[in-house]
């Protein structure tokens, strides 16, 4: 035990010095490498050009886990490259260090500071309201604010509104129900039988519900006699998201008493197991979230495409509007009218979806994109069990 | 025939429990390999309690164990796939050498663990619930920490174990062919469950390894005035029981996620103990609980996913669901309270054994 908070320390430890001394610098390693222009040293004359410091808090993982952290990693250096400055992680180790790493780049004078994960949401809502002149931004958060600007973990008093109390603090969130739309015509263009499925995680997490709400609207926009069967794990959230074993068993269960034979998984690392159900079921599954055909690559022989979540992108785009001094706090949602969200690429199974369904795909997203096809109808997204 | 069914199925009441029969049979094809399955982790989890409890130890690090255990052959299968051992091929049950060698190293890990809670629980004698619950502590963050530095080099995949294809012929038997195809269209280590249930089954009130273990368990003083070393006894089967463990870390990396994940056990270890006491410390006893449990789970998902049809139907979706989950649980503390017969920890479980010194 006690060897172990030794190591974790050192290596937290060790993470902040590593950040420290790189925060003029290059990123931290084992990351592909960045495009940031070497500081430039200013001739006497000229105003010395403004080299904006942009430091990420990544959630516990690693920084190249084909997941968040890569993908808003990627985006910040590219917003970082775009507005003349350097970005720089530090890869959260233990979900209690997450104040602490938020702080030490308020401490370095970081301008801008990019938390990745809906867990690390209060801990930038905290850092945001003591730290006004610093630009805060939170992937996948939208965090339940009291009204005196503190964030409220349990959710009881979320009085406050984010846009007025923390100017600084833009949380980006995603209209999940858009990529779930497409994710819903792709699976009722390959299926054979009519029948397709879709698990979620917990039937009380409203992104999740938003997902498969928007993959039954989107099933039906393409045949309406489509049956599309849902069902939720857990209340349980270590067993809704956690849980390959479990979610293999409950998939496998689906598959064989509902007959589906297109499966979208809506439940984290529960649905890694859903989709290995899938597989050995020989049918097809959707994944969620970033693209698993590459994220999973056990179950890529059998996942056609995902539902996405375009986290470069967004991170990239909030950072610009830092640089160029548009940015204003509150809920940033993302969707298609900015490229925030879509549908992963088909690599291997690219064939089995004609040019009809992927003609299908590309008018709904033009239309949420002009606003006029909804995602959220006639199913609407709030009721899990409507 | 249809007529007396439908006899059976109106009488008022009574008809209710005909018609719930008549459901579980027409679930039990489907769900039957899917609940044994799901059994498999837990009771061989329960193997492991067993060999310690038996023997006078408790052990509540079964947890820890299997998450070590899932993480090691998770990362073992994954170094001999690095090392360029080929995944696939025609074996039976898709056995390639890195699930093999797979599941070996999640055997030792489970020992591994095991000789850290005999000797802390043997020799130093320190209270036996600190012990599991540090090796749980420690197994959670340690796999959890390596998990994510280990991970960052993408490590390749080795697969997972296939099941068993059993013979159409056979499958379609009347009556006994879902029987069959549900204990047979398995992957290998839930195969193996049938076997070593068995085989523990016979060893423990059948053998002369059992008697002593029992009165280890029951009696260390008189089993040492009888001349069995306790201390040697219980080293043996404290480590031997690890083995368990083991395994059931290893069907849960290696035969359903083919991927190790943080925290994957989510309490498989604890729920094991409680098939332990339900099955009154025997083999058979914890194997039928463990079955019990995983089979309520699919009866509540059969419930959402293919209702019963008629008044049944109504009331069973009328129940909450999460009922149908807790019911086994429930049904432990009962037993536990000794409402239903009598369920008794082996006598010296707990209490650490020290030898008389002679004067």
């Amino acid at each position: 035990m006690r060897t172990r908070s030794i190591g974790l320390s050192l290596f937290a430890t060790a993470a902040i010095v590593v950040a420290a001394c790189t925060g003029g610098g290059t990123p931290a390693p084992a990351t592909p490498a960045p495009v940031t222009p070497a500081p430039v040293t200013p001739a006497p004359a000229t105003p010395e050009p403004k080299v904006w410091k942009i430091g990420v808090v990544t959630d516990v993982g690693t920084l190249d886990d084909k997941n968040f952290n890569q993908f808003s990693w990627e985006g910040a250096q590219k917003g970082a490259a775009a507005i003349g400055g350097e970005a720089t992680a530090i890869v959260t180790v233990a979900s209690a260090d997450y104040d602490k790493n938020v702080q030490s780049f308020v401490d370095q004078k970081f301008d801008i500071i990019v938390t990745i994960g809906f867990a690390l949401a209060d801990a930038t809502a905290k850092a945001a309201k003591l730290n006004p002149t610093v630009q805060f931004i939170g992937v996948d958060q939208a965090p339940c604010l009291t009204g005196a600007g503190d964030p409220d973990p349990t959710f009881t008093d979320c009085s406050g509104d984010m846009a007025t109390l923390l100017p600084n603090f833009q949380g980006l969130v995603f209209a999940e129900q858009e990529p779930g739309y497409l994710a819903g015509i792709a699976a009722a263009s390959i299926t054979t039988k009519k029948v397709i499925g879709a698990i979620g995680g917990a039937a009380f997490i409203p992104p999740v519900v938003r997902y498969i709400k928007g993959y039954i609207n989107g099933a039906h926009s393409v045949d309406p006699t489509i049956q599309v069967k849902v069902a939720y794990v857990s209340d349980d959230l270590g067993k809704a998201f956690n849980d390959p074993a479990g979610g293999k068993a409950f998939a496998t269960q689906f598959i064989q008493q509902n007959g589906v034979d297109v499966l979208f998984q809506v439940a984290g690392k529960t649905g890694n197991g859903v989709l290995a159900a899938a597989c050995d079921a020989n049918i097809y599954g959707v994944g969620v979230d970033v693209d698993q055909h590459e994220s999973t690559p056990e179950t890529a022989k059998c996942t056609v495409t995902s539902a996405e979540k375009k986290l470069s992108i967004a991170v990239e785009q909030a950072i610009m509007r830092v640089g160029d001094g548009s940015a204003k706090g509150g809920i940033i949602g993302n969707d298609a009218k900015n490229d925030g969200i879509g549908l992963s690429k088909y690599y291997e199974f690219e064939s089995m979806f004609s040019s009809d369904a992927q003609a299908k795909i590309q008018a709904a997203f033009d239309g949420f994109k002009a606003g006029t096809t909804d995602p959220c109808a006639p199913a609407n997204c709030t009721d899990p069990f409507e | 025939m249809d007529a007396l069914v439908m006899f059976l199925y109106d009488i008022p009441l009574l008809g209710l429990l005909f018609q719930f029969g008549g459901y579980v049979i027409s679930i039990l094809p489907t769900t039957g390999p899917i609940f044994l399955f799901a059994a498999a982790p837990i009771a061989l989890g329960s193997l492991c309690g067993l060999m310690n409890e038996r023997s006078g130890i408790v052990n509540i690090g079964i947890e820890g164990m299997m998450l070590t255990s899932a993480f090691v052959s998770a990362y073992a299968a994954s170094l001999m796939v690095a090392s360029g051992a080929t995944v696939g091929g025609d074996a039976p049950f898709g056995a390639s050498t890195p699930l093999i060698v797979g599941v070996l190293a999640a055997m030792i890990a489970g020992m591994l663990v095991s000789s850290l809670h005999a000797w802390l629980t043997i020799t130093i004698r320190t209270d036996q619930i600190i012990s599991g619950t540090i090796i749980n502590i420690t197994a959670l963050g340690l796999t959890s920490y390596l998990n994510q530095i280990l991970s960052k080099a993408s490590p390749p995949n080795a697969g997972t174990f296939q099941p068993f294809i059993v013979p159409a012929d056979i499958v379609e038997l009347p009556v006994i062919g879902w029987f069959i195809n549900a204990i047979l269209n398995q992957r290998p280590i839930t195969l193996s469950i049938i076997v070593l249930v068995i085989a523990m089954q016979i060893l423990l009130f059948r053998s002369r390894w059992g008697l002593r273990t029992r009165a280890v368990g029951e009696h260390p003083k008189a089993a040492e005035t009888v001349g069995i070393d306790v201390i040697r006894l219980r080293y043996r089967n404290v480590i031997l029981g690890g083995i368990f463990a083991g395994l059931a870390g290893a069907s849960l990396a290696l035969e359903s996620a083919g991927s190790f994940q943080n925290n994957m056990t989510v309490g498989r270890g604890f729920i094991a103990l409680a098939a332990l006491i339900f099955g009154r410390w025997t083999p058979l006893g914890a194997f039928g609980a463990a079955i019990l449990f995983t089979a309520s789970e699919a009866l509540e998902r059969s419930i959402r996913f293919v209702p019963p049809p008629g008044q049944l139907g109504e009331i069973m979706i009328g129940i909450p669901l999460q009922v149908y989950g807790a019911l086994p649980y429930l049904i432990t503390i009962v037993v536990l309270a000794g409402f239903v017969g009598r369920s008794t920890a082996p006598a010296a479980v707990g209490q650490p054994y020290e030898r008389e010194r002679r004067h």
